[in-house]
């Protein structure tokens, strides 16, 4: 039948985009977490470092160093609202302009054995990256 | 003061403008227009259109003989019942007579209708024939004698 | 000037709300007088937003800090040309500025059908108006209102991010947004194909220029923020799948479904309440992508605000609209049959489905991984993203699928294509894929992907290329033409036929050049001016970089400009000296980030792309230390980039083509229904067949 070999048609292409989003989402997700909540996964099982996460935190000022020629960045992120967990980041790549070493960013990685989380994208989150507060006006 | 008469004359324009169709309860139509093509006239132009693009396929090479010759009867076919539709639709009363065969598309239309309706379209393979031609030139078919509708 | 224009927008409320009452009513009741003062209500919105707009305008070119929209996105030293298009530089500027587009295209529209298809006018200027009062209901109450001001005035306002002040970043909002809204006149002409009961193909008909053009900003639009994030982002990608660009692929996505699908339905009479599904899903993707854009509910690198009233409104009205088309078209639903049915699975028709069907898929797919995070935190409250490869996993067999039809859809036939009309179109096209694939293999790529998208490629414009030749020849043979004239009558003849054609080329270009990202280089060095860098091109030339040195200057030039350090590299391609590049970190006074310029130089096959990374030591570079030289420089090599700005050009070029009015207005009116087919007139089919 010409029409049942068209539904087929039709609902074979339906059926490999919701295989490919499936297996898209299962094989690339990651994390979303804090600090914190990084932290407390990590010690609950130790093999989430396998993972890919994604943390948001705040750079500790003053910890930003360079490694000369190696294009090696290294900085401390504490957790937004407990600044006592911290763990140090290593990004090898150029920084964005918007980094500063005040900023809000979020990192993707993995948090290493040795405690580094090792940084694969690095995105600055800051709500004034393109909107200035006017409040900050105020004298 | 300035910025007072500013907004009163801004607001006193915008008002009057909008509602001064109704207040003087002015007419505007509505109603479907008269030189808009009909359904059955849109349907007639999609037909014989169909029907022009087999040809042009052919021509260009891009269909062979057969698979040509088996489009063509059945786009002739719908062609002819959509005229039809589209003269009874005419016919009847209310009905907008808009022919005019001014440009290209119109006497393509009027071209492909004669010949249609002249029984020069041959029945059994869709070639459109010569004018004067009492068998089809294509397959050999003697051509219908028609009546001119 | 600006009080006045506050004012015009509060009173552009209750004439938005009187045109909406009295065009529905007008249409109810089939009274022309209700329906004309709706009409003129449209115009009058459009005055009102026009002042409204001058007066934010005005405020920034006067430095009205009062102001919080121009204290936040001004300062006095910005460029005039900035302080103008500070309009839509931000949130609340650009909900204005996107009513004021609307209420244009609205007008427009009015005006166009003044006097003709009136049966459709009263619905829609009910339509348009019940849009337009939404936004200014938005713009007064979510608490983003542009005349907002302040209990102090500032000295000076903050100005506006250097990274925005780019030529590019300045119009691609506003050809988004001119994309956005144009869209809104199809989609009330739908709705009032709905509600007024006329549900044949005429609404198609009607704005199918309103369509192509929408299609065509948004295609624009999108391209242009490509440009940007490749020029100013300084790190050489131009798409990062981030939710903004996302949401602005969405309605690009189901409009180009859109454009497939209503050919089917005006030559076949089917997939009625699919178009209609289509169009609607556009027009609300259009809205999700503003309040995607300018409410900042998923992070992005877009991100403008956290304001979750304007979030609530949004969805709010968005779930409304949904709720209300789905009724109008179940209710519809048995004057929405299909007038035929789908005669083979090897037909245009056919094809047409296919690639309405992988369109929407792509939409759908694209969507979900937009939405993933809040979709996850709302079912588990924890949130969990997917990046670039979710979307380039799903996104590119789907993207090379579509490819393929580009290729399929013009040679299959209607209705029933059989074996010998596939082998008698197919074969040579097939060929010349095949063997592209091959010689670019003997030649060394060994990208998988990369070559079947190069050969997939090859096939399509071996297909188009044919198309035209044979339509050429055959026209010049009728005709008794030369071929220049022939092949310009045949494009001008036809223009939706052949314009399309060339889009599809633009398209199968930029498709090229996206492809070419497989063998991008990127290296980085540290060097010392004298040191030689040498990279080598995946084409097999080798560039040879010299960094010649840094030079500093503080606070000249540009207004607003703390420090520039500006470091030279010349460029020798082989043994041929290839000019100069510059690469560059700014500080500006305005803003406590460090800005990187980067220095391309383009070639028809490749980009060398230059990257500032890092200078060694900023504070003795800026204290004229001459030591202090060393750098972090990136070079990149960028295949085929400059193919993705020419397949644009073209794509706007057919576009245009398509759009170009017919001299002859009857002939127009007729092509409408009819633009599938061949405009050129086989002058005696019967004696040259035979």
């Amino acid at each position: 039948m010409k029409h049942g070999r068209f539904m087929v048609g039709l609902v074979g292409v339906a059926a490999v985009i919701s295989y490919l989003v499936w297996t898209g989402v299962s094989s690339t997700m990651v994390y979303y977490l804090t600090p914190v909540e990084l932290v407390e996964r990590v010690e609950e099982d130790p093999s989430f470092r396998d993972l890919g996460v994604k943390v948001s935190g705040k750079v500790v000022p003053g910890t930003y160093e360079r490694v000369e020629g190696e294009l090696l960045h290294r900085f401390v992120i504490h957790d937004l609202e407990d600044e006592s967990v911290t763990f140090p980041v290593e990004w090898r790549d150029a920084l964005p302009d918007t980094f500063t070493d005040e900023v809000e960013v979020v990192v993707e990685g993995r948090l290493n054995a040795d405690g580094v989380f090792e940084a694969t994208t690095l995105l600055t989150k800051c709500g004034s990256r393109y909107e200035a507060a006017p409040e900050d006006l105020a004298r | 003061m300035t910025l007072l008469v500013g907004v009163a004359l801004v607001s006193a324009a915008v008002i009057m403008f909008i509602v001064q169709p109704v207040v003087k309860g002015m007419h505007a139509s509505l109603e479907r227009e008269d030189d808009e093509l009909t359904d059955t006239e849109a349907r007639k132009r999609v037909a014989l259109l169909a029907l022009r693009d087999v040809e042009y396929d052919f021509l260009a090479g891009k269909l062979d003989e057969e698979d040509y010759r088996t489009m063509k009867s059945e786009l002739t076919a719908e062609a002819l019942a959509a005229l039809e539709a589209d003269e009874a639709a005419r016919a009847e009363p209310g009905g907008v007579a808009t022919a005019s065969a001014t440009d290209d598309l119109e006497s393509e239309i009027a071209r492909i209708r004669r010949h249609i309706q002249s029984g020069l379209v041959c029945s059994s393979c869709g070639y459109s024939n010569e004018e004067g031609s009492r068998f089809c030139s294509s397959c050999g078919a003697a051509l219908g004698d028609r009546a001119v509708g | 000037m600006t009080v006045l224009g506050e004012f015009a927008l509060w009173i552009s409320l209750p004439v938005a709300l009187w045109g909406m009452f009295l065009g529905f009513a007008g249409g109810r009741t089939q009274r022309g007088d209700l329906v004309l003062s709706a009409e003129r209500s449209i115009y009058a919105v459009f005055f009102l937003h026009l002042v409204a707009s001058i007066g934010i305008i005005a405020a920034f070119v006067g430095d009205r800090f009062e102001y919080w929209y121009v204290a936040s996105y001004s300062n006095r030293e910005m460029e005039l040309f900035y302080k103008i298009t500070g309009l839509w530089a931000g949130q609340r500027g650009s909900l204005l500025f996107w009513a004021l587009l609307l209420g244009f295209f609205a007008s427009l529209a009015v005006f166009q059908n003044r006097n003709k298809n009136r049966e459709f006018m009263p619905y829609v200027a009910g339509v348009l108006q019940t849009i337009l009062a939404f936004f200014v209901v938005v713009l007064l109450f979510a608490e983003v209102n542009p005349f907002e001001r302040l209990d102090f005035i500032p000295a000076n306002g903050q100005g506006l991010n250097p990274q925005l002040q780019n030529y590019w970043m300045t119009i691609h909002p506003p050809t988004l947004y001119l994309g956005f809204t144009a869209f809104t006149i199809p989609f009330a002409f739908a709705v009032s194909a709905l509600l007024s009961g006329r549900l044949d193909a005429r609404w198609i008909q009607l704005t199918r220029r309103w369509i192509l053009t929408s299609w065509l900003f948004l295609a624009v639009g999108i391209v242009f923020g490509m440009r940007w994030a490749y020029e100013e982002l300084g790190w050489g990608g131009y798409w990062f799948w981030d939710p903004v660009e996302n949401a602005s692929l969405l309605p690009w996505l189901t409009a180009t479904a859109f454009l497939h699908s209503i050919q089917i339905q005006e030559k076949r009479g089917m997939l009625k309440v699919w178009n209609m599904s289509l169009v609607l899903a556009t027009f609300l993707l259009t809205i999700f992508a503003t309040f995607l854009t300018r409410a900042g509910l998923i992070e992005s690198v877009h991100t403008f605000a956290q304001n979750l009233t304007i979030a609530y409104i949004f969805l709010g009205f968005m779930g409304g609209m949904l709720a209300l088309c789905t009724v109008l078209i179940l209710y519809r639903l048995p004057q929405l049959r299909s007038e035929n049915q789908i005669e083979s699975f090897v037909s245009r028709e056919s094809a047409f489905l296919f690639n309405n069907l992988l369109l929407v898929g792509a939409a759908f797919a694209v969507m979900w991984g937009t939405l993933f995070p809040l979709i996850t935190e709302g079912v588990t409250g924890q949130q969990i993203s997917v990046g670039p490869p979710f979307f380039e996993r799903v996104n590119f067999p789907i993207g090379l699928a579509l490819l393929t039809l580009v290729g399929i859809g013009p040679v299959i036939a209607w209705r029933r294509a059989s074996k010998r009309n596939l082998q008698r179109n197919f074969m040579t096209p097939v060929l010349v894929g095949l063997g592209t694939a091959a010689v670019i293999w003997s030649m060394g790529a060994r990208h998988g992907l990369a070559l079947v998208t190069w050969g997939i490629s090859a096939f399509v414009l071996t297909v188009i290329a044919t198309e035209f030749w044979k339509g050429t020849k055959a026209r010049a043979r009728i005709e008794g033409e030369g071929f220049l004239l022939a092949f310009f009558h045949l494009v001008t003849r036809n223009r939706r036929r052949w314009g399309g054609y060339i889009v599809h080329v633009g398209f199968v270009i930029m498709v090229m050049g996206f492809a070419g990202a497989a063998y991008n280089v990127d290296t980085r060095h540290h060097v010392m001016p004298g040191d030689v860098v040498q990279v080598a091109s995946p084409f097999g030339h080798t560039y040879e970089l010299t960094y010649e040195g840094l030079s500093v200057s503080l606070g000249q030039g540009q207004r607003n400009l703390l420090w520039q350090m500006i470091a030279t590299v010349s460029v020798r391609q082989g043994d041929e000296a290839a000019g100069v590049l510059t690469t560059e970190k700014r500080q500006y006074v305005t803003s406590d980030q460090q800005m990187t310029e980067v220095g391309i130089r383009s070639t028809a096959l490749e980009d060398l792309y230059l990257i500032l990374s890092a200078v060694d030591d900023t504070r003795a570079a800026l204290s004229a230390d001459s030591s202090a030289q060393g750098i972090d420089l990136q070079v990149l090599i960028k295949p085929l980039v400059g193919w993705i700005w020419f397949g644009t050009l073209m794509l706007v070029l057919g576009t245009v083509i398509a759009l170009w009015p017919s001299a002859d207005p009857r002939r127009a009116a007729g092509a409408l229904s009819s633009d599938t087919s061949e405009g050129n007139r086989p002058a005696a089919p019967a004696g040259a067949a035979g």
